[in-house]
């Protein structure tokens, strides 16, 4: 399984990372991006099963990176779970019609972000199903 | 918390955010000078919430409250129902220093207290209540607030509806809860997808929501039980991205029913940052956004490759003063080769310990900023150069000469602001920083466009002083004047201030300067303003220096100091008042005896002119060899305090050459030591 974790603030990656292996994803190839652009070149040029994106970022945000991935025949289908600061509806009802997976509120915990990826996977399954 | 207090998460937290807090000083002060700066508050924005991420991972609750307090007072002026007046940017300012207090506490292992009231209290919007911070790490924190306290705003009343005429197609409601659960998220994706993902084939063929975007669903409050009882409703029969998924009638109850409401405007694109795109301009100005290419590197163990490389030189040019010279040997030739590798590992090594003066520039506005508050005055600080290279010591050996000159343009040099416009010039004043590459060294100047300083006032206080007498007072030129101020126990304030200090400022920036190897100018217009040009060489691992003999000695003597070289002629050499001196350039220039202080007997056929301290000396010395550029090694512990002995250095025929500290050579006042005067 391969991750992209995506946050202009590499404390924050680290975070989402160890989260991420505290989880037990430890079989995980758990991949870095900055911002949406740096993520969207890894993602056209390696194939992932995740992205975990930060909503705020320079350059290109989660949001945007979120609208190009699922404007991407190739990459629609891959799954986005969005963190966000805040619990905000206005966002994430606009991300939700973006096409995104799941989002979380900062500062979670890895059991908030298993919850969070499980639904994921389990919508995922269905879908599939 | 899950998360532990992991001090290596820690570490890695408060390096990145100080970097963050850093820029941000800056930032905030060219704020308010241009409040109208969108990318700019962005930015500032930006930085305290994502400290505030951050530190809610950690666990650091008083950085949470008191960015999230930032943030919303920044987030109120991105809406442009507040300015960011003086009062707002003070209390801002004060919150950074408190979350690099805080940072500092934390990285000490002490415990954060929390923000004082007061000041969490004047980063609020008088008569709004605050937003609740982050903290807790359970179920996400509704946005609490009182609604009445946004519904007496009349701005904010006209504002929303203006907002509700623009989004007409859609109903009015009454107070909003802007956050939503979990179950209603669901429920929206099943809303919106059926039971499908998101970005997957749609069930039965209907184009999923992404394609085609579903209309705007409504924002306002509604309980997550009517939010899922609605979906239910819907369920199954809602195609994703033909039904809009919000029915007003929930709406009502809900806003009984959930009480809490934001103060914040509701609409979209005003309720929180993360909708809004973060312009370039405002990353590249934070600079520190190339993680994933840099590598941090302890500063002691690039000290050590510095010096290996520079060890690896002094080999080399061993070899290549042994090496047979235009027999095109294959020797010579792996010699040659070794000669341009370790050349341009040195380069590369230096490079890597420079950096750019704008980190140390970025430290000023504030400085100057608060100083002019204080005094009431009206400047600018313009910067100018920030991407010029400096090497890393001379970067944090520059900071307080710097700040000291910086405090003594606008405290002595911009007039207040009234006086200015008498003068007939603008108001506020302007004070100049530049930095630029000449060579081998970095100039910067220090520049006001102040009263300037007059020379009769610099020599009448000169002699007031007891620094000299009148004659010698007025034998100065101008330019000798200004050099007045580096003298130590003089200072043009008629009044001791708190801020450029007692007198004692200039002469230890002098001192500071010439340590690294810089010289110092002033240059002043009465009425105009002053300028003072600072000169310090690029890098002090490697030092040029002028390699002489004295006898049996090969002394290095630091090019910064090295005025000229001439050779003695007869009768050049004369005495006056006591003194050896040379007739030199139709001045008396006098004489130290380099040999009898470094313990060598020498002849003496030439003279290199030297500065030190104050005073202009001409030093004997048996045969100019040329120049070099050497790497100083220190001396053993037992030598290492002597005074004007920098180290030493290897020369490339293996002999050890004795680097000069020419600064060390004189007192605190200037003088030079008594055992290189020369007497009759």
């Amino acid at each position: 399984m391969k991750i992209l974790v995506v946050d202009d603030f590499s404390t924050m990656r680290r975070i989402v990372r160890n989260l991420l292996v505290e989880l037990g994803f430890t079989n995980t190839l758990i991949q870095e991006a900055e911002d949406g652009n740096a993520a969207l070149a890894m993602l056209r040029s390696q194939s992932f099963d995740l992205v975990v994106t930060d909503w705020n970022m320079p350059n290109m945000t989660g949001i945007e990176l979120l609208r190009a991935i699922r404007a991407d025949a190739a990459l629609k289908a891959l799954p986005v779970l969005m963190v966000t600061a805040e619990n905000n509806r206005d966002q994430i009802i606009a991300a939700a019609q973006s096409g995104v997976n799941g989002y979380v509120v900062k500062p979670f915990t890895a059991v908030t972000l298993k919850e969070k990826l499980d639904k994921i996977f389990e919508r995922l399954a269905a879908a599939a199903g | 918390m899950s998360v532990e207090l992991d001090n290596e998460l820690l570490n890695v937290f408060l390096i990145e955010a100080r970097e963050l807090l850093e820029s941000l000083g800056e930032q905030l002060v060219d704020l308010e000078s241009t409040p109208g700066d969108v990318e700019l508050l962005n930015a500032v924005f930006r930085a305290f919430h994502t400290v505030k991420g951050g530190a809610g991972f950690l666990g650091l609750n008083p950085m949470v409250e008191l960015c999230h307090r930032a943030e919303d007072l920044l987030n109120e002026a991105r809406n442009g129902a507040i300015v960011l007046d003086a009062g707002f940017m003070d209390a801002l300012l004060e919150s950074l220093d408190l979350l690099n207090d805080m940072m500092r506490a934390a990285d000490g292992g002490v415990p954060i207290e929390a923000a004082p009231r007061s000041l969490l209290d004047r980063l609020l919007i008088p008569g709004r209540a605050a937003t609740a911070a982050p903290v807790a790490l359970a179920a996400p924190v509704a946005v609490a607030a009182s609604a009445p306290a946004r519904a007496h705003d009349p701005i904010e009343d006209e504002f929303e509806a203006m907002l509700d005429a623009a989004r007409s197609d859609r109903a009015p409601t009454p107070a909003p809860s802007g956050t939503i659960s979990d179950d209603e998220f669901e429920a929206l994706l099943d809303s919106l997808y059926g039971t499908a993902a998101p970005g997957s084939e749609p069930v039965g063929g209907v184009p999923p929501a992404a394609a085609a975007p579903a209309p705007a669903t409504d924002p306002n409050a509604i309980s997550d039980d009517e939010f899922e009882a609605l979906l239910d409703s819907l369920h199954g029969t809602a195609a994703p991205g033909t039904t809009p998924i919000a029915a007003p009638e929930p709406v009502a109850p809900a806003a009984a029913v959930a009480p809490t409401a934001t103060p914040v405007a509701p609409a979209p694109a005003s309720s929180t940052d993360d909708t809004s795109p973060k312009p370039k301009a405002a990353t590249e100005k934070r600079g520190a956004q190339t993680a994933d290419t840099t590598v941090r590197v302890d500063t002691h163990r690039l000290d050590g490759l510095v010096d290996a490389a520079g060890e690896l030189v002094l080999v080399r040019n061993r070899l290549s003063n042994l090496a047979p010279r235009g027999t095109n040997d294959p020797m010579e030739r792996a010699i040659g080769e070794l000669e341009r590798v370790a050349e341009d590992l040195q380069n590369a090594v230096l490079r890597m310990r420079m950096q750019p003066v704008g980190k140390l520039f970025s430290r000023f506005p504030r400085i100057v900023r608060d100083l002019a508050r204080q005094l009431g005055k009206e400047i600018e600080l313009v910067t100018e150069g920030e991407d010029t290279d400096i090497d890393r010591t001379v970067v944090e050996a520059l900071a307080d000469p710097l700040v000291h000159l910086l405090r003594n343009a606008v405290d002595h040099g911009i007039e207040m602001p009234d006086a200015r416009a008498r003068e007939g010039k603008p108001r506020a004043g302007t004070v100049r920083l530049a930095a630029g590459q000449f060579g081998d060294r970095i100039v910067i100047t220090v520049t006001d466009d102040g009263k300037g300083m007059d020379p009769e006032v610099l020599r009448r206080k000169a002699v007031e002083k007891g620094l000299m007498d009148e004659e010698q007072a007025a034998r100065l030129d101008e330019r000798e004047c200004y050099e007045i101020v580096f003298r130590p126990g003089f200072s043009t304030a008629s009044q001791v201030s708190d801020i450029s200090g007692r007198g004692v400022g200039m002469d230890v920036v002098k001192t500071k300067i010439v340590e690294l190897g810089g010289t110092l100018s002033i240059d002043s217009r009465v009425g105009h303003g002053s300028t003072v040009r600072l000169s310090v060489p690029l890098t002090l691992a490697i030092l040029r220096v002028l390699m002489v003999r004295v006898g049996d000695r090969l002394l290095s003597l630091p090019m910064s100091n090295v005025a000229e070289v001439f050779e003695l002629v007869p009768g050049q050499i004369q005495e006056l008042d006591g003194r050896i001196v040379a007739a030199h350039r139709q001045r008396a220039l006098p004489l130290a005896d380099l040999g009898r202080w470094a313990g060598a007997a020498g002849k003496g056929g030439h003279v290199v002119v030297v500065q030190i301290g104050h005073q202009t000396l001409g030093c004997l010395v048996d045969e100019v060899l040329g120049r070099e550029d050497v790497m100083a090694k220190p001396l053993g512990p037992f030598l290492k305090d002597v005074p004007g002995v920098a180290g030493a250095t290897i020369t490339g025929d293996g002999r050890i050459a004795l680097v000069l500290d020419l600064a060390g050579l004189a007192d605190d006042g200037g003088q030079v030591l008594p055992s290189l005067r020369m007497a009759v």
